[in-house]
């Protein structure tokens, strides 16, 4: 499902510029469930948002299905992404002006869902990760755990093929944590391709692989 | 401590670059406003206000009642002056004024000995005759000659310093007294010299001729002085009453004895007193070149300072408030210092006053130029300098003060009432309080809306009607007519010749002579009865002259009868349709042959006017009588204009003419139509006032607008980061940022349309032709200021819109 192959990345500041990730080669197949590993600054979120096609790359190729994609323009990239791919992140991202109920909307709007279609999948969704009954609160009501929930089922309400996940237990303890991965676990066995980014070893071994990167590059992968 | 609030004031102003320069623009230009139009206000309100026992000063005018017709007039019989001091107590001072005659100017010359040729000085202004009170009534400061004596006797004249100086550049003021100077044909000997009046007065002489001088000229006849039922403009009557005088009782008093001088007409007339701070403003009794305020215009452009400083500090406040989640860390520390809520409040509201008097130090550099920019607004003889009175500069205190106020106290209230545990957990932008704060925001946002919007819709009503005034159809041609005046008191054989000779050119059409133009500035009215059988009738009539070719240059209609004949027929007359009707009949025809009672003759009516405006469109049309005269006033229509210079040619052909039979005479022509737009002066002034209003209210918003957008963008880039990696296009985003910002605008336009459909409809109540309000202009206002405020908030919004997602993303 992803083949990235030589892959560069850099960030450009007025003094300094940062190589993020330097000839990086890697290969997701579809189904399979995929943690990235490494130091701080090593690049994870850097190639976690290329492969989610918020960021462009400067350097190599990105086969997505088949379809090299590396060349996309803005907008090709937001309708593949839209309709593909599914994100959770470490601090929620919930809009704290909407419900529970509407946050997990947003995706189905933007992918023209009708509205009554869209009640019964948000529901559904709701249902699955049990938070149902506080469909009508705001996100700063709801507990860490609680809101990060919201945000995987923002994430798989139009049934992704891929979530990515940016350490998505990073702000949970471990209590909740778990029941996030449990979650994920769920959702792979399933069917769906979820790449995660983790700082902890112990999250790392629900997925089926794990690549330890150092530096932008990836330094080993370790099959569980 | 003082050291400390510098700084920390600095450095924020500084780091918040954006806002401070929208805060200031936003405050300098309310200010600067405001500080003209207190400028002007001042101004106009201080004239004549330095006089000792002000308040016992008065002029005498009249106030006339002929016939239901009312009619006012400044001037007086002129032997009531040197009759009252004499008849009628509880005077102190009796103050006659007299101008000449014409356009009260007057040829100066000075014949000096040495010199080869005299010096002459044409159409000298504010030339008067008067008495020695007058200098004492206003104060003047003598510089040489005898203050009590110098104008007693005949043939002196005072002069004040600069009119000294003028005509005798190189003789001290004592050398001057006994020089001779030459008015027209009056040698007058200088007995005084005074200083001028450096403070805003009406009474602008500036060379005095002693009253003495009419009586023992030839001036005599000219100014009627011995006529008591008759009286012009030229000749002002002041009093000053004695400090226990009523003025009730005064002016009984006078006109229990002008009664007795004209027993005819006398119970029509009523002799007033015109208090002295009334004369600059009441246009009832205009002064010759002088100049009258207008209270009305006064209290507009003061209710224009006030909206434009309220929008100034509008935009302060809200600026203020949503810029105070940033300074939360700011307040929390201090308050876990140990900064009580007062000293805080202090603090915030001592940056206020450091902003206002920032953006009025700016606005004070600015007056000189913007004096020179809106010169069309300013009245004559203000300039910058007058901003140093010490009573004007308390209004500025009072301004800064005002303006710090209003605009700091509610932003240092809210900011100084942030807690410091809120700030701690980091929620002073999260769902609570801050909804309050940005419900104020909204309220404010509106109400500058509100007025912006206002301030178009007013400016587009005026422009409409003052279009429609000047294009609607007067009911005679106005275009390619124009007039001009020839001397009256020359011999009529020269008129006939010029009349011959324009008519003659190939570039006119036709002329005519006669006085007004069909409509003019001024009315004059005619008394005229009609006997239908059982009473006299008696409507209030305006009259129009002019030889039989009159109609024909102006187009007007005849709808029955006959135009008047040739030669010198005067005992025939044409009436307009509303004359008809107001003698009672049906169709115009039945009145044609009718006589009426007309200066005590009998004069048949031959034919009937189509009705015309004799007026502008703001007045109805009234009963109007023409009369055959060979007048002084030429009408000439000219050739279609083909080629676009024969209208000058033939202008230059006639001017020649002119000046070949009245070698002496300015030659000043005037187009009908460019006089007819004149009469809308007024109200052109007032829609430019109002354009101006209207930009900088419009520039104002969108300033306080931009600020507000900006911020509000900046605090939701994490939302729409969000909503941009879960699939939303670049135009979902700005439609979605921009949809809250025009929904203000709509509540604004909702909010100022029923106040401008009332405000305008009381405006256009005015005037007896008038357009109506229509949908479109209401529509059209709130699309105009949507579009602004699109444009405002949308260029900020594809900026936030089109950032990349990661970057606001990204977990700290
Ligand atoms: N927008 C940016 N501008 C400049 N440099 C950046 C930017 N984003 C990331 N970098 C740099 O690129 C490198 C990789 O950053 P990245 O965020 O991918 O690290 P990470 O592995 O996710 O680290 P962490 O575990 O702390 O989240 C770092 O050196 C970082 O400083
Ligand atoms: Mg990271």
């Amino acid at each position: 499902m992803i083949k990235i192959t030589e892959l560069q990345k850099f960030y450009r500041t007025e003094e300094v510029e940062t190589v993020a990730l330097n000839n990086l080669s890697i290969h997701v197949k579809a189904g399979e469930f995929v943690a990235v590993m490494g130091p701080s600054g090593c690049g994870k979120s850097t190639l976690l948002n290329i492969v989610g096609l918020l960021d462009d790359l400067d350097n190599g190729s990105y086969l997505f299905n088949s379809i090299e994609v590396a060349k996309f323009n803005e907008r090709k990239r937001s309708d593949l992404r839209k309709h593909n791919i599914g994100f959770v992140f470490q601090s929620f991202n919930l809009i704290d002006e909407l419900t529970v109920f509407e946050n997990v909307e947003l995706p189905l709007i933007y992918t023209k869902v009708p509205a009554a279609e869209r009640k019964k999948r948000v529901e559904e969704v709701l249902e699955k990760v049990q938070i149902m009954h506080r469909r009508n609160h705001f996100p700063q009501q709801l507990s860490g755990g609680q809101q990060q929930r919201v945000a995987v089922a923002r994430a798989v309400v139009n049934n992704p093929k891929l979530i990515l996940a940016d350490e998505p237990t990073g702000n949970l303890d471990s209590n909740n944590g778990n029941e996030v991965m449990q979650l994920l676990t769920e959702l792979n066995e399933q069917g769906t391709t979820i790449v995660m980014v983790t700082h902890s070893e112990h999250d790392a071994r629900y997925a089926d692989r794990i690549i330890r990167m150092l530096d932008g590059q990836v330094l080993m992968e370790t099959v569980g | 401590m003082i050291k400390n609030f510098f700084t920390t004031t600095y450095r924020h102003l500084w780091r918040n670059k954006l806002f401070t320069v929208l805060n200031l623009l936003g405050l300098s230009i309310g200010i600067s406003a405001a500080l003209v139009i207190s400028l002007i206000v001042y101004y106009e309100f201080s004239f004549d206000t330095f006089q000792r026992d002000s308040d016992r000063i008065y002029r005498i005018v009249i106030d006339a009642n002929f016939n239901g017709v009312e009619g006012h007039s400044v001037g007086v019989p002129a032997p009531l002056g040197s009759a009252i001091p004499n008849e009628i107590t509880g005077i102190e001072q009796t103050v006659p004024v007299f101008q000449f005659q014409g356009d009260a100017t007057i040829h100066v010359r000075i014949d000096e000995d040495h010199a080869s040729k005299p010096l002459l000085f044409k159409k000298q202004k504010d030339v008067v005759f008067t008495n020695n009170d007058y200098f004492r009534l206003l104060g003047y400061q003598w510089i040489s000659g005898q203050q009590s004596s110098a104008l007693a006797q005949p043939f002196t004249v005072v002069l004040t310093q600069s009119r000294a100086r003028l005509y005798f550049p190189d003789l001290s003021p004592t050398a001057v007294i006994g020089k001779q100077l030459t008015y027209n044909d009056l040698t007058l000997t200088v007995s005084g010299v005074v200083g001028d009046l450096d403070k805003p007065t009406d009474f602008n002489g500036r060379e005095f001729i002693s009253l003495a001088t009419i009586e023992a000229s030839s001036l005599k006849e000219n100014f009627m002085m011995d006529v008591w039922d008759d009286w012009m403009a030229y000749s002002q009557l002041y009093v000053k009453l004695s400090a226990n005088q009523s003025a009730q009782a005064f002016q009984a008093q006078l006109n229990t004895f002008y009664q007795q001088h004209n027993t005819e007409r006398g119970k029509d007339i009523t002799l007033s007193l015109q208090p002295l701070h009334d004369i600059h403003f009441n246009r009832l009794y205009p002064n010759i070149g002088g100049r009258i305020a207008q209270k009305s215009t006064l209290y507009g452009l003061m209710a224009v300072a006030a909206f434009l400083l309220a929008l100034g500090c509008i935009n302060f406040i809200n600026l203020t408030t949503a810029q105070a989640s940033q300074r939360a860390k700011e307040i929390g520390v201090r308050k876990t210092m140990g900064s009580s809520k007062r000293q805080l409040i202090q603090q915030f509201l001592g940056e206020t006053v450091v902003m206002t008097s920032v953006a009025t130090v700016l606005s004070i550099l600015s007056i000189p130029i913007i004096l020179r920019l809106f010169s069309k607004f300013i009245p004559e003889g203000l300039t910058a300098d007058f901003m140093f009175q010490p009573g004007y500069l308390f209004v500025l205190l009072l301004l800064v003060a005002v303006v710090s106020f209003l605009s700091g106290c509610y932003p240092a209230l809210i900011l100084s009432g942030f807690t410091p545990t809120s700030v701690l957990r980091n929620q002073v932008s999260g769902l609570t309080g801050q909804t309050r704060h940005a419900g104020v925001r909204k309220i404010l946002t509106i109400s500058q809306f509100a007025i912006a919007q206002f301030f178009i819709l007013a400016t587009l009503i005026v422009s409409q009607q003052i279009n429609y005034s000047i294009d609607s159809d007067m009911g005679f041609d106005t275009g390619a007519i124009f007039k001009f005046d020839t001397p009256r008191d020359t011999a009529e054989t020269k008129s006939r010749q010029l009349l011959h000779t324009v008519q003659s050119l190939p570039g006119v059409e036709l002329a005519s002579t006669g006085f007004h133009a069909p409509a003019d500035r001024g009315v004059s009215f005619t008394t005229v009865s009609f006997h239908n059988g059982t009473e006299e009738l008696k409507p209030t009539t305006q009259i129009r002259w002019g030889d039989e070719h009159y109609l024909d240059v102006y187009g007007i209609k005849l709808v029955a009868g006959r135009n008047i004949s040739p030669g010198d027929a005067t005992n025939e007359l044409l009436v307009n349709e509303q004359f008809v009707k107001e003698i009672g009949f049906q169709r115009p025809e039945e009145a044609l042959g009718k006589f009426l009672n007309w200066n005590g003759n009998a004069v048949p009516i031959v034919g009937i006017m189509k009705d015309f405006h004799h007026q502008s469109t703001r007045s109805s049309i009234m009963p109007l009588l023409f009369q055959k005269n060979n007048g002084s006033t030429f009408h000439v229509r000219l050739k279609p204009n083909r080629d676009g210079q024969s209208w000058s040619h033939a202008i230059a052909q006639i001017q020649k003419a002119y000046h070949g039979l009245y070698p002496d005479e300015d030659f000043n022509y005037q187009f009908v139509d460019e006089m007819i737009a004149q009469f809308y002066e007024h109200e052109q002034a007032t829609a430019s006032l109002l354009t101006w209003a209207m930009s900088l209210s419009i520039l104002i918003s969108c300033l306080g607008l931009l600020g507000l957008a900006t911020y509000t963008i900046n605090t939701r880039g994490k939302e729409i980061g969000i909503r941009k990696v879960l699939g939303a296009t670049v135009g979902s985003i700005v439609q979605l940022l921009s949809k809250d910002f025009v929904k203000l605008v709509v509540i604004a336009l909702v909010i100022a349309s029923p106040i401008a459909w009332w405000a305008m409809n009381s405006w256009l109540a005015d005037f007896a032709y008038r357009i109506d309000m229509e949908w479109w202009m209401f529509a059209g206002t709130g699309l105009v200021a949507m579009v602004t405020a699109a444009l405002t908030v949308g260029s900020q919004a594809i900026r936030a819109a089109l950032a990349n997602p990661v970057d606001s993303l990204r977990d700290e």
